[in-house]
């Protein structure tokens, strides 16, 4: 590109720049992107998108081109971790490549990666589990018994190698049971616990798989059914009818009343959203009681994600007012304040059993 | 100082501990001993934010402050622990055993409060 061209375009990009200042609209910033896009500043681009987006959240062209600067985003990223993997190989540098070709959809990519991956790090059971991942993609897509056989196989491996890995136990887990095979799974279900008890998704995730009919443990039958049938043996535990919001909500009115009841607690709440249901000495809606809980809800998630250790479900907070005990699932929150020397182990177990039991409420029901 | 330091890497000793820090209230670190992973600005800004929004939050509402905030995540568990000017930041894996683990984090914080009024 010549220096006329260049300026040409540096021109055109000041116009369009003003015009999004001056007259914002989802058209002047696509346009905008899209020239950021040409140039390859994919950086850019995508600011522009989230500018746009602030503005206008629901223009679906703002979300595609902000999906198209991300990819083209991950595109670079790739190619970069592709040089580094040539001139170092390290088994972390292959797991975030083979990340990044999942979310490109690179199936190709991601064969190739993982086949090099397996066989310079032949220890490593992260190919296994990142393959298994894009193979459960395709089978539950189009439910073809060679891709969950695949999936099943890779991820049986991917759990030989390292028996403490949750995320391979949890995929195989829940592919077992959604074909039938729920014996099976609950065998990996239970490990997953004994390795973190206190995960209440699991709980309830456990719940579910107990009540479902087991329909045997020949695998490669099971998928041949799932394929011949088109459709999957038992639902996912999102897809299973939720309680009547009322029913629900009394479950966790009366969780809320039992821990309200337990010595030394003073205060209990239960949050989901903007509203609240509450129990104990709480004045009103400004209690700083309910405040302090939002606020440190919040901040604790936003601590554990970006420490990188996932979701904070338990947080305690102790000073002289005692202690403030806050579990959170989602977007439901139990919390209470007791005073000192209260016994915490009993109020968290009733904390989430509340929180476990909230799972199912129906969204916008009379919290 | 060394004292803060010695304490905070016999801290990193405990089972389970993944590391140890010692920081301002705004977020400076004084001392530390942490697991390759962790960054250590991170781990100092992420921590400052926290025990300054829950004190915030906790004045704003006439309660004092926090003596001490303990966080259960999925794949981790975090202690942070008043030390009047600064803080004690201790980060667990998420099999850690953290009311075990209590003793050893009390011991560490008086060794630190100590070599503070000392130094």
């Amino acid at each position: 590109m010549h220096l006329i061209q260049r300026m040409k375009i540096w021109k055109e990009l000041r116009r369009l720049e003003q015009r999004a200042r001056e007259q914002p609209s989802p058209s002047t910033f696509v346009d905008l992107g899209q020239v950021y896009i040409n140039l390859d500043l994919h950086d850019k681009a995508e600011r522009i998108a989230e500018d746009g987006l602030a503005l206008f959240p629901k223009a679906p062209e703002l979300r595609q081109l902000l999906d198209c600067a991300r990819r083209g985003l991950r595109g670079k990223q790739a190619a970069e971790l592709r040089a580094k993997l040539t001139r170092a190989p390290n088994a972390a540098t292959y797991r975030e490549l083979a990340q990044l070709q999942i979310e490109l959809g690179d199936q190709a990519a991601l064969h190739t990666t993982c086949q090099e991956w397996g066989l310079r790090f032949p220890d490593d059971p992260g190919c296994w589990l990142v393959l298994g991942q894009a193979r459960l993609v395709g089978f539950y897509r189009d439910l073809a018994a060679r891709e969950g056989q695949e999936a099943v196989r890779c991820l049986q491996r991917a759990v030989a190698m390292a028996p403490g890995d949750a995320q391979a136990r949890r995929l195989l887990g829940e592919v077992l049971y959604r074909i039938g095979a729920v014996h099976g799974a609950m065998e990996h279900l239970q490990k997953l616990q004994e390795l973190d008890p206190q995960d209440a998704e699991l709980q309830a995730l456990l719940a579910h798989v107990q009540g479902l009919a087991d329909r045997g443990d020949d695998i490669d039958g099971l998928l041949e059914d799932v394929e011949a049938h088109g459709s999957l043996a038992h639902p996912s535990l999102a897809a299973v009818p939720k309680p009547q919001g009322d029913e629900a909500m009394a479950r966790v009115r009366d969780g809320l009343a039992h821990v309200a009841d337990l010595a030394g607690v003073r205060k209990a709440t239960f949050i989901r959203g903007s509203k609240a249901l509450v129990k104990g000495s709480i004045r009103d809606g400004r209690d700083p009681f309910l405040r302090v809980v939002r606020v440190v809800a919040k901040a604790a998630h936003r601590f554990a994600k970006r420490l990188d250790i996932g979701s904070a479900n338990k947080t305690v907070v102790d000073g002289a007012f005692g202690h403030v005990c806050i579990c959170v699932y989602g977007e439901a929150l139990a919390a209470v304040q007791c005073d000192e020397g209260t016994d915490l182990t009993q109020v968290m177990a009733e904390l989430q059993e509340i929180v476990a039991g909230a799972l199912h409420a129906a969204e916008g029901s009379g919290t | 100082m060394s004292k803060i330091h010695d304490a905070v890497v016999e801290l990193r000793r405990a089972p389970g501990v993944r590391g140890a820090a010692v920081l301002t209230n705004d977020g400076l670190m004084a001392a530390s001993s942490l697991d390759d992973a962790l960054g250590a600005d991170v781990v100092a800004g992420l921590s400052s934010y926290l025990l300054m929004t829950a004190n915030k939050s906790l004045g704003e509402g006439g309660m004092g402050t926090c003596t001490q905030l303990t966080v259960h995540a999925t794949h981790g568990k975090a202690v942070l622990l008043d030390l009047t000017d600064s803080f004690l930041v201790v980060l667990f894996d998420q099999f850690a055993d953290i009311a075990g683990a209590q003793k050893q984090v009390q011991d560490a914080a008086s060794s630190i409060r100590r070599a503070s009024r000392l130094a």
